[in-house]
């Protein structure tokens, strides 16, 4: 096998819950020694999630093992000044150090920026946290939801007039883990050119307003603050969500040209809705959408999903089902996108996981399952710090190593 | 004196890679491209916009304009987007165009590109064509569904992205009570296109690391829908491994409200919170002033709450009406109860807290002015992010690039410009 970009790499990971072990995950597939630093004493709170099969234990959550592969892990509970002095003689053989823990965390255990680059001058620390490093609100406690609404993005979600609405998937979790991928690899690609490590403060909030510039900018340059608009854009109408025959079964849409709202006039067997004054132009439907968006809907209604999405794309128009997991989990091509690994892991055999969302034509990731609480904490410490048998199981008497 | 000769620009993270991002030429809007490129633009490294000739690059046509007034130079997404780039144009229809895009991607690092195979194939710039001719060349496809498998060449975009992947399915999260009315909901703006864009602008450089032990480029499929799929890989998680009796399987399929809705209104507008766990849960209990009905059988594991939570959403909501959202964040977060309010764009470019940290920057233009903006998407302490360079005007380095770098002569980029090639 070739060799992978990050071998020789070690990132050692105080990172929990969604976003910062989704960005490790991208760099222990490509390649680098993932070192994921847990304790049983106060475990991920994604190891709880769901009873997982009915069995008890934290090692079987099925969403857990949806982010935490390719790396390894290690049992260290950072409360205990030895578990520090070990945490510390990893930094050392680090090029990465990455949490997600309250403002000043790290710094309580002896494992600041600061403490780190005494260790290791060319250290590379990202931070990621809810408000940021610095501030009158640093000290926040908060998860993605709630920065989610924060930062703004909230707000602008939702139907028109109506209430503030949440994201799936708790965003903005994985988004920001995949933009921490980018910030971690800018900061490695620096330090090979030139030696030199840094700090890296990532607030999740400010993140997320940098993803809504559209709402942000009508604020600063008009003094307009928007609101939700559904599923509609201000560039393009139709372009909304429609129902079709069945119990919620639904229909995404996107017109961006007349052209384009003519051919579906035709296949919604209403070609003289195109000619109407009231949508013939972009114009005049954006003007009129409520009125175009009852249209719509009121045709959409006489065909399956399936039968319009396949008529739509015949004619090259933007339009597919809205999957719940279950469909898109029996989607063709998503199947054959290659995404979803069978992988092992210690205690619950195979499990089917979704891997890195891009293909290299000339890098093949490697993909191992996720670890148990503390699965490597002894082939780590032997493998890098040399450490006996006897050490180990003194420390773990020692409730240093649980 | 001394000062201005020790003087120096201070050092960016990606100085000396050369980027390339091609337009989308659907008459979608597709940002992922752009928003990859700023990425790699605002850390230093040189990015050459590629737009078309006339129109420009899509985000000029779509504002926000000032006073709404349209204007290919002044529309703030393009402001935003363009941070740090240098423009040229080129009609890539054109054969001539591409001839000179060839000698651009000879002396490049990395190119994102937006469009499907189709039109790529149509354009003669597929990626095996590219890959043939520039084996170092890091050839980015960004594009709806990727580059293989049966839906390369289908449109798609945002809206079709997001509601493919099962997160439009999700949103609003966990708040609907009546599904016939409450379609499946976009989160707001172009998140999918964003999100695609880090997505392909993380495995560029990946590709970049793998160049130096191995010396080659390679071609990279970043598909907008699998990016989507990755952000419900919990999802996923607990379709393939949870017992379909589950309560949690339930989320798979079907739209309904179970567990906290996340969102609650207060006296004078939204607050966001959740005390899931068991700790939140007695922080917020201390906020809530201790009542004796939280000491109830009903609530006394997170499992237990959950299968109550209309019951706990009731006092909650009953509390919080007599709660501002600053004084219900406040006592919160003194519990260390993660609480926020929910903010409007305006309040969000208001907030003490960006403030302090001058998260908002001023980009100067020459026909814009000063516009403020977002800023650094994450703090570098040394390499910071910034803008040296507001956006480019529509074509405002075809002369730097072409005559300067490539050698065409004077004449010849007067030719091309006639010919509206460039």
């Amino acid at each position: 096998m070739t060799r992978l970009p990050f071998e020789g790499i070690r990132i050692l990971d105080f990172g929990w819950i969604f976003a910062v072990p989704h960005a490790t995950a991208y760099l222990g597939a490509l390649g680098a020694d993932v070192i994921r630093v847990e304790s049983t004493l106060a475990p991920d709170l994604v190891r709880f999630l769901t009873g997982t099969d009915g069995v008890p234990g934290f090692n079987r959550s099925g969403i857990y093992h949806a982010i935490n592969f390719s790396r390894r892990g290690i049992a260290l509970q950072l409360a205990h000044p030895k578990a520090q002095e070990i945490a510390r003689r990893l930094v050392k053989l680090s090029d990465v150090v990455t949490e997600n823990f309250t403002v000043g965390n790290m710094q309580k255990y002896g494992l600041g920026y600061e403490d780190l680059r005494a260790i290791r001058p060319d250290i590379i620390m990202l931070s990621g946290t809810p408000l940021g490093q610095d501030g009158p609100f640093a000290r926040t406690v908060g998860f993605g939801p709630t920065t989610q609404a924060y930062a703004g993005l909230c707000h602008l979600t939702g139907y028109p007039n109506s209430f503030p609405c949440g994201i799936g998937g708790t965003w903005p979790d994985f988004a920001v883990g995949t933009a921490m991928v980018f910030f971690l690899l800018a900061a490695l690609y620096h330090r090979d050119r030139t030696g030199q490590g840094k700090y890296l403060d990532l607030s999740m909030a400010e993140m997320v307003t940098t993803m809504i510039p559209e709402a942000m900018l009508e604020y600063f340059m008009n003094g307009r603050d928007p609101g939700p608009v559904g599923n509609r854009d201000d560039a393009m109408a139709p372009h909304g969500v429609y129902p079709v025959s069945g119990d919620d079964q639904w229909i995404a849409i996107a017109i961006s040209t007349d052209e384009e709202f003519r051919m579906l006039c035709g296949i919604l067997a209403v070609p003289s809705l195109a000619d109407d004054p009231k949508f013939a132009r972009l114009a005049d439907r954006l003007r009129n959408v409520e009125a175009l968006d009852a249209e719509v809907a009121a045709r959409t209604r006489n065909f399956t999903r399936e039968d319009l999405v396949a008529k739509l794309r015949e004619r090259q128009i933007a339009a597919g089902p809205v999957y719940n997991t279950q469909d898109l989990m029996q989607d063709k091509a998503f199947l054959a996108s290659g995404m979803l690994e069978k992988l092992g892991h210690g205690e619950v055999g195979e499990r089917i996981v979704p891997t890195l969302p891009v293909r290299f034509s000339a890098i093949e990731p490697r993909y191992f399952g996720a670890p148990m609480i503390g699965e490597h904490t002894d082939e780590v410490l032997r493998e890098l710090l040399g450490m006996s048998a006897d050490e180990i199981a003194q420390l773990r008497d020692g409730k240093v190593l649980v | 004196m001394a000062h201005f000769e020790d003087y120096q620009e201070p050092p960016e993270a990606l100085d000396g890679l050369k980027v390339i991002e091609l337009p989308c030429l659907d008459t979608i809007p597709f940002m992922a491209a752009a928003m990859a490129a700023k990425s790699f633009a605002d850390f230093g490294a040189e990015v050459i916009k590629v737009e078309p000739p006339r129109s420009g690059a899509r985000e000029r046509q779509l504002g926000p304009f000032r006073d709404a007034m349209p204007d290919l130079e002044t529309g703030g997404l393009h402001l935003y987007l363009n941070t740090n780039k240098l423009g040229v144009t080129l009609n890539l229809e054109d054969s001539r165009a591409r001839d000179l895009l060839m000698r651009l991607l000879a002396d490049a690092d990395i190119v994102f590109n937006p469009n499907t195979p189709a039109r790529c194939e149509r354009l003669e710039i597929g990626w095996r064509t590219i890959a043939d001719r520039f084996p170092k060349l890091i050839n980015v496809s960004v594009t709806y569904f990727g580059t293989d498998g049966a839906y390369r060449d289908y449109r798609g975009g945002d809206l079709v992205a997001t509601h493919m992947s099962g997160v439009g399915f999700e949103t609003p999260w966990h708040q609907v009570t009546d599904p016939p009315n409450e379609p499946p909901l976009k989160p707001a703006g172009r998140q999918a296109d964003y999100l695609t864009g880090y997505t392909a602008a993380a495995a560029a450089m990946a590709a970049v690391f793998d160049r130096k032990h191995s010396g080659r480029g390679q071609h990279i499929d970043s598909s907008q829908w699998l990016a989507m799929v990755s952000m419900l890989r919990p999802n996923i998680g607990v379709y393939s491994h949870e017992s379909p009796e589950a309560p949690i399987y339930e989320r798979t399929r079907k739209r309904i409200k179970r567990g906290a809705q996340w969102v609650y209104p207060a006296s004078d507008g939204w607050v966001s919170f959740n005390a899931g766990t068991d700790r939140f849960w007695r922080g917020w209990k201390k906020v809530m002033g201790s009542p004796e009905w939280m000491d109830s059988e009903m609530f006394a594991s997170p499992v237990a709450r959950a299968a109550h939570i209309d019951a706990i959403e009731a006092a909650v909501i009953d509390w919080l009406s007599g709660e501002t959202r600053d004084s219900a964040f406040r006592k919160a977060q003194a519990e260390h109860v993660p609480c926020f309010p929910v903010h409007t764009a305006a309040e969000v470019a208001e907030n003490a807290q960006y403030r302090a940290r001058r998260f908002f920057v001023d980009q100067d233009h020459p026909v814009a002015k000063t516009v403020r903006m977002p800023g650094a998407p994450c703090r570098f302490s040394a390499t910071p992010w910034r803008i040296k360079r507001g956006a480019p005007r529509l074509g405002e380095h075809n002369r730097k690039i072409f005559v300067e770098r490539l050698a065409l002569s004077e004449r010849e980029l007067e030719s091309l410009r006639a010919e509206r090639v460039i």
